[in-house]
This record gives C-alpha cells, sequence and structure tokens, in this order.
C-alpha cells in the first residue's frame, strides 16, 4: 500500500500549481487582449520592431481562412526546415566529425516522421537520440519546432476564445499572436526554468560528449549537450521530446526527487492556467470554473487509479522466487530516486498535458495504468497540450451545451452567442477526427503493417496489442509518449509514414475546425442571457461536461480497451 | 485572382466591402504572407537555436560549472571516471553493485525497454538475474534479494540504490576488500542521502560514489 505521507509533496505542487494559475491566466489572458502588461518598457518597442519587418499589424485582424492560412504557412515552413535538416544532418552544423560519435543522415521516412513529429508538438520519436540525432539536430532544428508548435497551440486557443468577444468575424492577427507567445510567455519562462534546471544539476554545455574511465576498464561515454534549456522548453512547451532516449527517466536530465517535482510544475503550469486565460478575455472571472473542476475531477481520478495500481503487486511476476517484497508494485522500469507518487504525477501529468515525456519505463507499468494513460489521450483535453487542449475542452463543451438545449428544447447559446448548426458540425468534426485516426490506421496495421503482435501468451499478445493501440492514440493525440515494449516494431517505413499522417491530421484538421466555430461565433453580436439560458458557471454544468466527456471517450475507445489492456489482466 | 484565393485581396482599396459596421484592418496580400513567415522563421530560428541556449549556457556556467558539466567525478590523478548522475558497470566483488542493465551501462545504445508487465520475459529475465547474482554476489543471508537490485531501471543507468539493496551487499565486499562487516556498513550508512524534507525523496545510495570513496577508504 501506499504510504499516505508520501503523498504530501504531490499534493502541494498541484496545490500551488492551481494556486498560481488564476493569476498566470490572467496574465496570459492580457498577453492575447494585446493589454499592457508587465514588461511592456522593454518588449513593446521591440514587437513594434518586429510587426514592421514582418510588415503586419496587430490592427490587422484575420478571418478563420487567413489565420489559417497564416498558421499552415509557418508550420509548413518549420516541416520543410526539419526534414531537410534531418536528412542532411550528417554534414551540418554540430555534428561530431570523429567517424564514432559522427551522427548520419536519417532515412527519408525518418526524417519524414520525426519532422511531422516535432512540428505538430507531439515530439514522438522513432530513433535512438544518443546515436540517430545530432547536436545541431536537436538544438538548431528541433528547437524551433518546439517554440513555434507551442506559440501556435497557444494562438489557435486565444483565436478561438475572441470569437466570444468580437462582432466582426475576425479572430486576431496570427503573427502578433505567434510573436508575443514566444516574447511574452514562452522565452522569458524557458530562460528562468532552463537556469533553475542546471542549479538542480542538469547540464548545459555546447561539448557533445566526455569519455569517462571507469573503475572496472574500458570507457563509457557520457552525453551531454544543453540539456537544461532544450528540456525546459520542451516540457513548458508541452512538446515533450527528451535529450536523452531515456527522456527525463535519465539522471543527467532529471538528477533529483526535488528536479522531478519542479518538471512537473513546469508542465503543469500553462495548461491548467489556459481556462483562467480565457475567463480573464471574456472577461467573466466565474466562467473558468466550469473547464478546472472537469480537468481536475478527470486528472485527481486519473492520478488515484494510476498510484493504486501501481503499488499493487504485479502478478505477472509471481512466480519469480527470492523476490524481495516492495511498496512499489512494478518496480521494473522506475528509478530509484523517486517515490512512487511522485514517479505517478509526473508520468500522469505529463501524459494528461499531451507531454509524453516519461520518467519512467511506461511499457513496464501495470496494465490499469497503462489504460489510464491511454484515457488521457482519448479526451486529450484533461488539460491537454499548449492551448489546443483548452480549445478541445470548449469543443467538447459546445457539443454539451447544445444537447442540453435539445433536451429542454430551448435555443442553445453560450456566452451570449447563439449554438448553430454550423458550430456544431465543426466540433464533431475535431471530436470525431480523433477516433477515426486512431482506429482506421489501427485496424489497417494491425493487418498489414506486420506488427508483429502474436506473443507467447495472451497476455503477452494483449501487451503487444496495447502498444500498437498506444502508439497511435498517442501521435493521432499529439502527445508523444511510447510503450515500445513487447514484439512491435515501430521503426519500419510503414509505421513511419503513418504516423506522420496521423499527427499532421491529429493536429491541424482540429485546429481548423475550433478557427471555425471561432470564426462563426466572431460573425455574431452579443445577446443578453434570457430566461432560458443554461448556466454555465455552475456546479451542475461542471459535472455535467464532466460526464459527457467521459461518456463520449469510452463509448468510442472501450472495444479496444477490452482487446488490449483489459485482456492483458484476465 | 483565383477563385480560391486564401484570405488575401491586396490593398485596402481592392478589399470587399465589409460586411459589417466594423472593419477588420487590411488583410494581407498573398507575398505579404509569405514575407511574414519567412521573417518570422528566421527571427525565432535566431532567438530558439542560438540566442537562448547560449545565454543559458552562459548562466549556467557561470552559476554551477560543475552541475553544468555533467557532474562528472574524478579519481585522485584527475581522470574522469564517471558522472555522479549515470550508473556503471562495478560487477568485481570488491566493489558495490549498480542495478541490472540491458544496455550494460552503454549510454551510446540508449534506453532499453525492460519487458512488458504481463509478458513471461519479464520473468525469466528476473530468474536470471537472481541466479547471476546469487552464484557471485556471495549473499551469506539467505533472505530475498531486493527488489531494486535485480530489477532494471527506466533509464537503463540509475546510479542509485535503496540502502537494503546495498546493505545485502556488504557481506560480500567486506570479505573481498579484508575489512570488519560493522565497518563497512557504517561506512554505507554514512553515505545514505536523505530526503532534504521527510517524504520528498527516497533515501538512497549513490552507488558509483560509494565506490570510488571506498577504493580510497580501503586505499586500492
Amino acid at each position: 500500500m501506499v504510504d499516505l505521507q508520501s503523498l504530501w509533496d504531490v499534493l502541494l505542487v498541484i496545490g500551488l500549481v492551481l494556486a498560481i494559475a488564476p493569476w498566470f491566466g490572467a496574465y496570459l489572458g492580457r498577453v492575447y487582449l494585446n493589454r499592457p502588461a508587465f514588461g511592456d518598457v522593454v518588449l513593446a518597442p521591440l514587437e513594434q520592431a518586429v510587426y514592421r519587418l514582418l510588415g503586419t499589424s496587430p490592427r490587422r485582424g484575420m478571418r478563420p481562412r487567413e489565420y489559417m492560412f497564416a498558421l499552415l504557412l509557418v508550420n509548413g515552413g518549420v516541416f520543410a526546415f526539419l526534414y531537410l535538416f534531418f536528412f542532411f544532418q550528417s554534414s551540418l552544423p554540430l555534428n561530431p566529425t570523429n567517424t564514432f560519435y559522427h551522427i548520419p543522415n536519417m532515412s527519408w521516412d525518418l526524417a519524414l516522421h520525426s519532422a511531422a513529429s516535432f512540428t505538430t508538438n507531439t515530439d514522438f520519436t522513432h530513433f535512438t537520440n544518443e546515436s540517430q540525432i545530432s547536436m545541431g539536430s536537436e538544438v538548431i532544428a528541433w528547437q524551433l519546432a518546439m517554440f513555434v508548435s507551442a506559440a501556435t497551440g497557444l494562438s489557435v486557443a486565444a483565436a478561438m476564445i475572441r470569437g466570444f468577444i468580437r462582432k466582426d468575424g475576425t479572430l486576431g492577427n496570427f503573427y502578433v499572436d505567434m510573436v508575443r507567445s514566444i516574447t511574452r510567455i514562452l522565452l522569458p519562462i524557458a530562460i528562468l526554468f532552463a537556469v533553475i534546471l542546471v542549479l538542480l544539476g542538469v547540464p548545459e554545455t555546447f561539448k557533445n560528449y566526455i569519455i569517462a574511465y571507469p573503475l572496472t576498464g574500458g570507457t563509457q561515454t557520457i552525453y551531454l549537450g544543453p540539456v537544461a534549456s532544450f528540456q525546459s522548453i520542451s516540457l513548458l512547451g508541452t512538446n515533450g521530446g527528451g535529450w536523452y532516449s531515456a527522456n527525463a527517466a535519465s539522471p543527467l536530465a532529471n538528477p533529483s526527487a526535488v528536479s522531478n517535482l519542479f518538471l512537473v510544475g513546469v508542465m503543469m503550469l500553462i495548461p491548467f492556467s489556459t481556462p483562467f486565460a480565457f475567463s480573464q478575455i471574456i472577461r467573466r472571472k466565474g466562467e473558468a470554473w466550469p473547464y478546472v473542476g472537469t480537468i481536475v475531477i478527470v486528472f485527481a481520478v486519473a492520478l488515484g487509479l494510476f498510484i493504486v495500481y501501481q503499488a499493487a503487486t504485479n502478478p505477472g511476476i509471481a512466480s519469480v522466487s527470492g523476490l524481495g517484497t516492495s511498496t512499489n508494485g512494478y518496480p521494473v522500469g522506475q528509478e530509484t530516486r523517486f517515490s512512487l507518487p511522485e514517479a505517478s504525477l509526473f508520468q500522469v501529468v505529463s501524459v494528461y498535458s499531451n507531454v509524453g515525456a516519461n520518467n519512467m519505463a511506461i511499457g513496464s507499468v501495470s496494465p490499469i495504468a497503462q489504460m489510464v494513460l491511454l484515457f488521457g489521450m482519448f479526451t486529450q483535453s484533461t488539460p491537454g497540450g499548449e492551448g489546443t487542449g483548452f480549445a478541445t475542452l470548449l469543443l467538447f463543451a459546445v457539443l454539451a451545451i447544445f444537447i442540453a438545449g435539445l433536451m429542454v428544447g430551448r435555443t442553445p447559446e453560450y456566452l451570449g452567442k447563439k449554438i448553430e448548426i454550423g458550430q456544431v458540425k465543426w466540433a464533431a468534426l475535431a471530436l470525431l477526427i480523433h477516433p477515426a485516426i486512431i482506429l482506421i490506421p489501427f485496424s489497417i496495421g494491425v493487418l498489414w503493417g506486420d506488427p508483429g503482435i502474436a506473443g507467447p501468451t495472451l497476455a503477452a499478445s494483449a501487451h503487444n496489442f496495447t502498444s500498437v493501440l498506444y502508439e497511435l492514440t498517442s501521435e493521432a493525440a499529439n502527445n508523444g509518449s511510447a510503450l515500445s515494449t513487447g514484439s512491435f516494431t515501430d521503426t519500419t517505413p510503414f509505421w513511419n509514414v503513418t504516423g506522420a499522417l496521423v499527427m499532421l491530421v491529429g493536429r491541424f484538421v482540429p485546429i481548423w475546425a475550433m478557427l471555425q466555430v471561432g470564426g462563426l461565433f466572431a460573425e455574431q453580436s452579443e445577446k443578453p442571457p434570457g430566461p432560458g439560458t443554461l448556466r454555465t458557471a455552475s456546479a451542475t454544468f461542471t459535472i455535467y461536461l464532466t460526464m459527457i466527456l467521459i461518456i463520449v471517450s469510452a463509448l468510442l475507445f472501450l472495444p479496444v480497451l477490452a482487446m488490449g489492456p483489459l485482456a492483458q489482466i484476465l | 485572382m483565383s477563385a480560391v484565393a486564401v484570405p488575401s485581396t491586396g490593398r485596402p482599396t481592392d478589399a470587399p466591402t465589409p460586411r459589417r459596421a466594423v472593419t477588420p484592418g487590411p488583410s494581407h496580400t498573398r507575398m505579404g504572407h509569405v514575407r511574414a513567415t519567412v521573417v518570422f522563421l528566421v527571427l525565432t530560428l535566431f532567438v530558439s537555436g542560438f540566442a537562448y541556449p547560449l545565454v543559458v549556457t552562459a548562466i549556467g556556467q557561470l552559476i554551477d560549472p560543475n552541475a553544468a558539466n555533467g557532474s562528472l567525478l574524478t579519481d585522485p590523478n584527475g581522470t574522469v571516471v564517471g558522472s555522479s548522475l549515470i550508473a556503471q558497470n562495478t560487477s568485481a566483488p570488491y566493489l558495490f553493485w549498480e542495478r541490472p542493465s540491458l544496455s550494460d551501462y552503454n549510454t551510446t545504445l540508449g534506453m532499453i525497454t525492460p519487458p512488458g508487465p504481463t509478458d513471461p520475459a519479464l520473468g525469466t529475465l528476473l530468474n536470471e538475474t537472481i541466479a547471476y547474482m546469487r552464484e557471485y554476489g556471495n549473499f551469506t543471508v539467505n533472505a530475498s534479494l531486493p527488489f531494486w537490485l535485480v530489477s532494471e531501471s527506466g533509464s537503463s543507468i540509475d546510479p542509485d540504490l535503496t540502502p537494503e539493496a546495498v546493505l545485502v551487499q556488504v557481506p560480500r565486499v567486506a570479505e573481498a576488500n579484508n575489512v570488519s562487516i560493522a565497518n563497512l556498513t557504517g561506512f554505507v550508512n554514512a553515505h545514505l542521502v536523505n530526503p532534504p524534507i521527510p517524504y520528498l525523496g527516497v533515501s538512497y545510495v549513490d552507488v558509483l560514489q560509494l565506490d570510488i570513496d571506498l577504493l580510497a577508504w580501503v586505499g586500492k
């Protein structure tokens, strides 16, 4: 059983983030309202200069079509740059010339998968960092995608929310949103957090590696690099890519229990604050709470289940004799320096915020814990990735209010704007594309992709089945965590190309729908609330929204869960 | 201008009549979008790929050079023997052993994931590790082996072990180094890293640090 006293630091971190979130969310809101904010003295003239260079101005509002066009241009540019960089990394800078440590070019399909993965904020890797990606590819190319994809997510959320306060059909200026996301949020906070990470023991140097001479002879390579700065923007921007292939399980990237808790806070900061940015922008303080409530309820249940099932003894190794007892039922794949609740907190926050970093081998956690992680990626909105997670939750809310309106026979409206057929169609598209791009490629892949599902026992086969399901779910939700165990090999051209397509569709189709929904709201003028208006800032609506979220996600995925994780515990 | 033209219509004079009372600002031409995108990406690349890591590296090297350079450990001659954050192969009788590693502590292989929780291969792996340890570990106590001593870590290079997983190795190490069990137990306990605040993390021993100090202590 879990020692209850060991939960205090976990609860403290969650409490601290929730205490900061209203304040920080209000700041985020001011940033996207182009209101005077902290740092204007230095940053405002700088931004004006950048706007002039870009040939744009905050007064140039964009309708959804133009906003999306600009978004695709910028993200397409990043994608092309990344693809070319990875494909030619052998002859590009920051790649050691020493033959043993020289990193060769990526194959076309691996470069495609990697470029798609980093551009879409997924950061799912089909390579071993230490031997297949050069320092130049990581610092110059990958890190560019980390900033741009995080800023894109925030911009989309800001644009969609602005739909509720505008009447002229415009959603804001994409370039201005991107610039302000970087200057006001991502860059200053990433620098601060990176410096704190160095103080907590994370390396930060431009030396690629050091050769050590171990006590028992031979040599050991210690890979180094600007790990702290990479890790900082990776987790702050809900990207989740790791400098090391072990990600945040690597002791160099996450040296202690304190750094582990700090990284948890880094991951939670923006996703948990976004509902308050929403209430700041629409100027109705109470409207943040149903979303915060929904996120906290789902997240708390998930964390509780994860901890309880990780503490239970693994029946799969009951036959091993001469093994001592442990308070951790699944210590294989865990790191010694974290307590069970601390390790679990990191993992659940990471997957539920669609970061996708890991501080353990998640392929080794209990089947129920794997299901808990899968569920977070099914909803992808509790709290979900940078910006897009909250925008997805708003789409769930639009759908929920529409259904509630149908039940009582009133015209559904939200924040003074009518929910019409258009919004519902786009919301349904965004929410249905998710299971479609998981389950259809899953079926194709299982039948023709040669994933090697058959194992020696039913449980082992079910585990391989879960690995394939997890892979596609992680890609569709732009999460990036992977089970990577069993006999399933995902590095073939088939899985690289399939994965790249799933990630691109899973990113840009929902974004298109979010902007459309925002645009349709922005065409309407605000109406005063009538007697039939659903009160959304209420506990009833919170519980209702939570139920809609759980039921929709559970119904869609129950059959595959039964064949995967549930079959493992039979 | 083609019919499918993305929003752009050029300068304000060409703009279609606004459909609503509030006029949005003039939209960008297509070339205007290309220019904005290219300039934005060049500026962001400069910030994310150069300015940001260089600034943090400069600050990091200034305020904590030891951590910034990988927390390296050197022997009295100044040779780098490893990093206090990374496990290495210490499977000699006179040293305390680290947690097992599927990559044999070879960091170039990256992280090698252990078998899944319900995979029969997991039981096989644990049985093999236990058998190996029983054969070469000289564990005088006939009790069960601590779980952390025989289980794979998440990173394959976890340098830490729980106190009981270190103490169970004391008889072997004491015999190989000709020191008394009581003295060595005291030596190990002195290397225990306790949580800074109760229950923030766990108590553990950094095995590589322990081994380096042990070699100095017994004069090897």
